[in-house]
């Protein structure tokens, strides 16, 4: 059982004033907001603009959460998704790959689908321990393949099997329901 | 990317337990990697309150000190100093502004102001007017612009005066970084084109 505070807990904190929680929704958050921003935005500049304007949102209407509609990770795409539509609005773009609601149902586009799915997999990365989230970077997205990934880190093949099982794990862990 | 039997050590792995593994497979490969944070990210905001304040047109310095010092002074003269002080008051509960920017025209005063933007993307907006021309045509109003390079862009509201202090609220979607500035032009009627400027910031 994992005893670490809950999205929700801390958006009812911030609601409170309460800086650390703050800073731990955004230590969670904001490579997924940044990874949602790019992908519609196309800009980097822009897309940092984007995260600014979330988490002052996030920080604005924190009170407005309400848990017993959900937990927090949805309600944190609804407050990214409009910031990020704001800056694709300003540039006289219609933002239609980005669902209004994170809903469960399948999304209109696999696009939609995408965005969804990146954001909860990336939130998750950030719970992995530095050396858990080096081997699955290393496994997943270098193109390295997994000899090449044990000679990188220097050590046996086996353990590298090993760590991305224990990572694989933990990230299942961590995505709960997610996963169904 | 390699298989899952390729990256994973599957000895002891029940059924159920593999398929929840394979399932977070799939969605690291669907996902892809997570992006860089740029350094300005790398820290979260150490006093997120100042994010509350209001990003509005980046006038130049001189220019805003100047027009907020002459449209002080008009308000001022028009007013007297213990309307400022009384009015300031009720109107603090009344609209919870941010910022407050005054506008100016020929015997003419205006502030606006400017409230953190809602849930849904909007700016609310107060505008408050002092001394402006009613209209005798019934059918002419004001309108509220947003400028670029002192150009009345994009329309923000329209509204008619009948006393001498007029108070109208409005409210807006834009990104105020991309303009620069406000103005309040007079509309004849059947006319949707910017008119004549008769408050500018």
């Amino acid at each position: 059982m994992r005893l670490v505070t809950t999205d929700g807990e801390l958006i009812e904190r911030a609601a409170t004033g309460d800086h650390s929680a703050f800073e731990d929704l955004y230590r969670r958050y904001a490579r997924p907001v940044f990874g949602l921003a790019l992908r519609r935005l196309g800009d980097r500049g822009r897309a940092e603009d984007a995260v600014q304007e979330t988490f002052a949102s996030i920080w604005r209407s924190a009170a407005s959460y309400r848990p017993e509609r959900g937990p927090g990770a949805p309600w944190l795409y609804a407050v990214a998704r409009n910031a990020i539509v704001d800056r694709a609005r300003s540039r006289g773009e219609i933002p239609s790959e980005i669902p209004d609601t994170a809903a469960d149902a399948p999304g209109p586009s696999d696009r939609v689908e995408q965005g969804w799915v990146a954001w909860r997999v990336h939130r998750a990365l950030e719970e992995l321990t530095e050396r858990e989230r080096e081997v699955v970077a290393l496994a997943y997205w270098s193109g390295l393949s997994q000899s090449e990934v044990a000679e990188f880190l220097s050590i046996p093949l086996g353990t590298v099997k090993t760590r991305t099982r224990a990572a694989l794990a933990k990230l299942s862990e961590i995505l709960g329901d997610d996963l169904q | 990317v390699s298989t899952f039997d390729d990256m994973v050590d599957r000895e002891g792995l029940d059924a159920g337990d593999e398929a929840r593994l394979r399932r977070v497979h799939d969605l690291l490969v669907q996902a892809g990697p997570p992006p860089d944070l740029p350094p300005s990210l790398e820290h979260p905001p150490t006093a997120p309150a100042e994010a509350d304040l209001v990003q509005f047109p980046l006038l130049p310095r001189r220019r805003w000190t100047l027009g907020a010092v002459a449209a002080a002074a008009l308000v001022v003269l028009a007013f007297g100093g213990g309307y400022l002080v009384g009015h300031a008051k009720t109107k603090a509960t009344s609209f919870a502004a941010k910022r407050v920017l005054p506008m100016h025209g020929n015997n003419a005063v205006a502030l606006l102001r400017l409230a953190p933007k809602d849930g849904a993307g909007n700016w609310p907006m107060e505008l408050e007017l002092n001394n402006l021309p009613t209209q005798p045509d019934p059918r002419a109003y004001y309108e509220l612009w947003l400028t670029r390079n002192g150009k009345a862009i994009a329309p923000c509201g329209t509204f008619r005066v009948n006393a001498r202090t007029t108070t109208v609220r409005l409210s807006v979607p834009y990104d105020f970084k991309r303009f620069d500035g406000w103005v309040v032009t007079r509309q004849a009627a059947g006319k949707h084109d910017p008119g004549p400027v008769v408050l500018t910031t």
